[in-house]
């Protein structure tokens, strides 16, 4: 996953602690009502502003420095109040969008910018808002905010749903929770720059460039996402009939996999690691999700094998032998998981949404964006992960937030000949 | 005289060209004078109706403008119909050619990729179909017989293709699974194994109809239980499709056996158009299919041409590897398509005939020709079919008899069993 972090012109900077108090993240909400109303405020402002620096942009190709300024300013100041409000950042933040908050934003001086892409930028963004609509609530506004229907099926409201609770309990944000919010706020500050003319540089959804520095995670249930990008327009077109034998056939080896993970449930009980021979099973069985999963959502662009064996399939999962686990957490497994499978729900919108992007993307110009890829490997291992913790196949609790991944040997890509030279060897189904 | 003899056959293997002294020559022979009885047994199974009957002018039953109509409107159809055929053909051909290039598309294993290219030459021919499907929509729209969106048309097509693409994995499987196995012979086995999916496939696809409910019509429901006992069955599950919101041609069909038989009455023949007498003469035809076990012989049938066919493509396919080889799929989905092209009129005239056997039975339950003879203008007439077409039309596209075969069949009934007929 190649990335060109650090050289775009709005970047999410973090110097975050993680420690919240209790005290303000109990009244968090409340405490961030001010922040929402002068962010109203501003909003008209700048609106009137985004209106004149569009017709001036027009005319002279750059946005006027004293407009950028502006308008920049407002939207790193709209950032510091939703890192706020969603438990992102702990400080309260100031009024004016000063540089210096934990969860901050830098954007460039203005350049020249292409007058075409100037006059039709708000319809060039409907694709990045359909993605912020899931990621960050539309724009990272007040109404996403205020408006309870909308903002629990935001990646952002859900980090900040979840953080709440755990940031109340241990008085401090969890580091994948902090990084997920982070990921939204990017985003969403990402389009409003480009929506507001101080970029024409398109937003990007790769979770890889969306923060600062990422942690490596050296997760037992990693997601390599490898292979080139080019797609087959044919496939594509077909994606969702295509995947159809191997959704019964997943669904005829989840069967299977629930029947494996109550006796591994009861046995790491018993003996705290569970069998070899089951683990084995239900890591080929996460594999195979992984990868039918990835070719649905065109993550991965060759059809998957049917039996989930480690090293077919470019979008791989590396799954780690069985280790020791703590009997607690084995024991109370299932209550344990379903924080996962919140932020499970809104990461499937997200990677319905990439799918949907990408595959029109893919149809269109024969390759599938790097950015979507990335956002969508990025759900496709998360998945993997909440599932190697519900069927006990490890005890690492899955990291919501995005991660650099530990450097693992790449794809041998081995594509079937085309003509075989002799009679071959036989290939499993 | 018995040395004589002897040396006489040693003389003639002698002399006989090779594929004269392989044993494989004698196995087929008997298969194919097998494959000749047992067709002529399904064929002598149903039972004969009349053939031949009074003859009619179409002029006077259904009105020189509506025959002008339907004749416009069903020629259309049929020319764009096989204009279709040929362009699927022609896309077939290509994939033949081409398709295995797709193989670098998969990462499966040989069956996977097998399927991967099997069910993206259904996909390459459903697309090459869609022109025609939008085409015959519009065509149905213009005369009022269907009201469906072109786009409902789109999606629903889509859809079903789906059910396709599993259909076509699941034959695939058996296939290149088998022909891993067993290489050459592997359709001995595979043609069996596949007509016992197709047998199952019947049993259960009563079941596979969406948006059906229960006959609730108590007066229908009495006269279908009657007709029942009068046919030797019982407990036929009495189903109404939904279908209203696409089209207004009537319709009606038998499907499964045993437990699952079921008569399936579109909603469009229960919407006020036609008589009491005449849903019991639909009723009556439905029932006597299932009674003559024709959802069953269809399987037969299948099964009658799928052998030989599943040989033809055993054959065919050792250019390209054999069917353990994914490579070979698309040239198997030409073979298979071509081969239903050209025994779709033979297969036509099995249906007409036992579509002609269920016309006469249903008689024979109702005692109602009149009705049946309502009926049958009606449903022409609601459909816009041709009363009358040309001879090479039912021959190409004919799977009932004519609505005119069917009126006339009604008055030869008419005539043997009450003694008197009214033809005009």
């Amino acid at each position: 996953m190649a990335s060109d972090r650090g050289v775009r012109p709005v970047r999410l900077t973090i110097a975050d602690d993680l420690r919240r108090n209790r005290a303000t993240v109990f009244f968090r909400f409340l405490l961030a009502l001010p922040l929402m109303v002068w962010l109203v405020v501003w909003a008209v402002g700048a609106f009137v502003v985004a209106v004149v620096n569009w017709g001036a942009t027009l005319v002279l190709g750059r946005s006027p420095s004293s407009l950028h300024r502006f308008l920049a300013r407002f939207v790193r100041y709209a950032t510091h109040a939703f890192a706020y409000l969603n438990l992102a950042a702990g400080p309260f933040p100031g009024f004016l969008g000063r540089p210096g908050y934990p969860i901050d934003l830098e954007i460039d001086q203005p350049e020249r910018q292409n007058r075409w892409s100037v006059a039709c930028r708000l319809v060039l963004a409907v694709p990045a808002m359909l993605l912020v609509a899931v990621l960050a609530g539309y724009g990272a506004n007040i109404y996403s905010a205020l408006n309870s229907r909308v903002g629990l099926s935001t990646v952002l409201s859900m980090a900040a749903f979840l953080g709440w609770f755990s940031a109340l309990a241990r008085g401090r944000m969890p580091r994948g929770l902090r990084d997920l919010a982070a990921y939204g706020l990017s985003y969403g500050a990402q389009l409003w720059a480009y929506l507001l003319l101080l970029t024409d540089r398109y937003p990007s959804s790769d979770p890889l460039k969306a923060i600062g520095p990422l942690p490596v995670r050296n997760a037992p249930v990693r997601l390599e996402a490898g292979g080139d990008l080019r797609r087959s327009r044919l496939t594509v077109f077909f994606r969702v009939l295509l995947a159809l034998p191997h959704l019964v056939w997943l669904t005829l080896w989840g069967i299977l996999a629930v029947g494996a993970a109550i006796i591994n449930w009861f046995a790491t009980l018993i003996r705290a690691t569970p069998p070899r021979a089951i683990h084995r099973l239900l890591a080929a069985y996460l594999r195979y999700q992984a990868h039918v999963t990835a070719y649905l959502f065109l993550i991965g662009n060759p059809f998957p094998g049917f039996t989930g064996s480690e090293g077919t399939y470019p979008v791989e999962l590396h799954v780690d032998g069985p280790q020791r686990q703590n009997r607690w957490t084995v024991l109370f497994r299932l209550v344990l998981v379903v924080p996962a499978f919140f932020i499970l729900a809104v990461y499937n919108l997200l990677l319905t949404v990439v799918a949907l992007l990408g595959w029109f993307a893919s149809l269109i110009t024969g390759r599938m964006p790097t950015d979507l890829r990335n956002a969508g490997a990025l759900v496709v291992g998360y998945l993997a992960q909440t599932y190697a913790y519900l069927l006990i196949v490890t005890d690492t609790y899955p990291n919501s937030g995005p991660a650099e991944p530990r450097p693992a040997p790449a794809f041998p890509r081995q594509p079937l000949p085309i003509r075989a030279p002799a009679a071959p060897p036989p290939v499993p189904v | 005289m018995a040395a004589g003899a002897t040396a006489g056959m040693a003389e003639v293997r002698a002399t006989a060209p090779g594929w004269f002294r392989r044993p494989t020559t004698y196995l087929l022979l008997c298969g194919a004078a097998l494959w000749a009885w047992a067709a002529h047994a399904l064929w002598a199974s149903t039972e004969t109706a009349p053939v031949s009957g009074p003859h009619l002018d179409a002029g006077r039953y259904f009105g020189d403008s509506f025959l002008d109509r339907s004749a416009t409107y069903s020629h259309f159809l049929e020319i764009e119909s096989l204009l279709g055929m040929v362009v699927l053909l022609v896309v077939l051909v290509l994939y033949a050619r081409h398709g295995h290039r797709l193989m670098r598309e998969s990462a499966a294993g040989r069956i996977g990729t097998g399927m991967l290219l099997g069910m993206l030459g259904f996909g390459v021919v459903w697309l090459a179909s869609v022109p025609f499907g939008l085409v015959a929509v519009w065509w149905q729209r213009r005369y009022g017989v269907s009201h469906q969106g072109y786009v409902q048309w789109l999606i629903d097509s889509f859809v079903g293709l789906g059910g396709t693409f599993l259909f076509i994995c699941l034959a695939l499987l058996v296939t290149i699974g088998l022909a891993g196995v067993l290489r050459r012979w592997w359709w001995v086995v595979a043609a069996p194994v596949l007509v016992g999916i197709a047998l199952l496939y019947t049993f259960a696809s009563p079941y596979l109809i969406t948006s059906t409910s229960p006959l609730r019509t108590p007066q229908l429901v009495a006269d279908a239980r009657a007709l029942e006992r009068e046919k030797g069955l019982s407990g036929t599950r009495l189903e109404v499709e939904e279908v209203h919101r696409f089209t207004t041609a009537p319709n009606a069909e038998a499907a499964g056996f045993g437990p699952s038989r079921t008569v399936v009455l579109w909603d469009t023949l229960l919407d006020g158009r036609f008589r009491r007498a005449e849903v019991r003469a639909v009723l009556g035809h439905e029932l006597s299919h299932l009674a003559h076990n024709d959802p069953l012989k269809g399987v037969g049938w299948a099964a009658l041409f799928l052998i030989p066919a599943w040989g033809l493509i055993a054959l065919l396919t050792r250019g390209r590897g054999g069917m353990a080889r994914p490579e070979a799929v698309p040239v198997a989905l030409l073979v298979l398509v071509a081969l239903q092209l050209v025994t779709t009129p033979v297969l036509n005239a099995v249906s007409r005939r036992q579509e002609a056997a269920a016309d006469w039975s249903a008689l024979a339950a109702t005692h109602e020709p009149a009705a049946a003879r309502s009926l049958q203008r009606r449903l022409a007439i609601t459909s816009l079919s041709e009363p009358d077409p040309s001879p090479l039309s039912s021959f190409l596209f004919g799977t009932h008899p004519t609505a005119l075969e069917r009126i006339a069949l009604t008055y030869t009934w008419e005539e043997r069993n009450l003694g008197s007929s009214h033809v005009r």
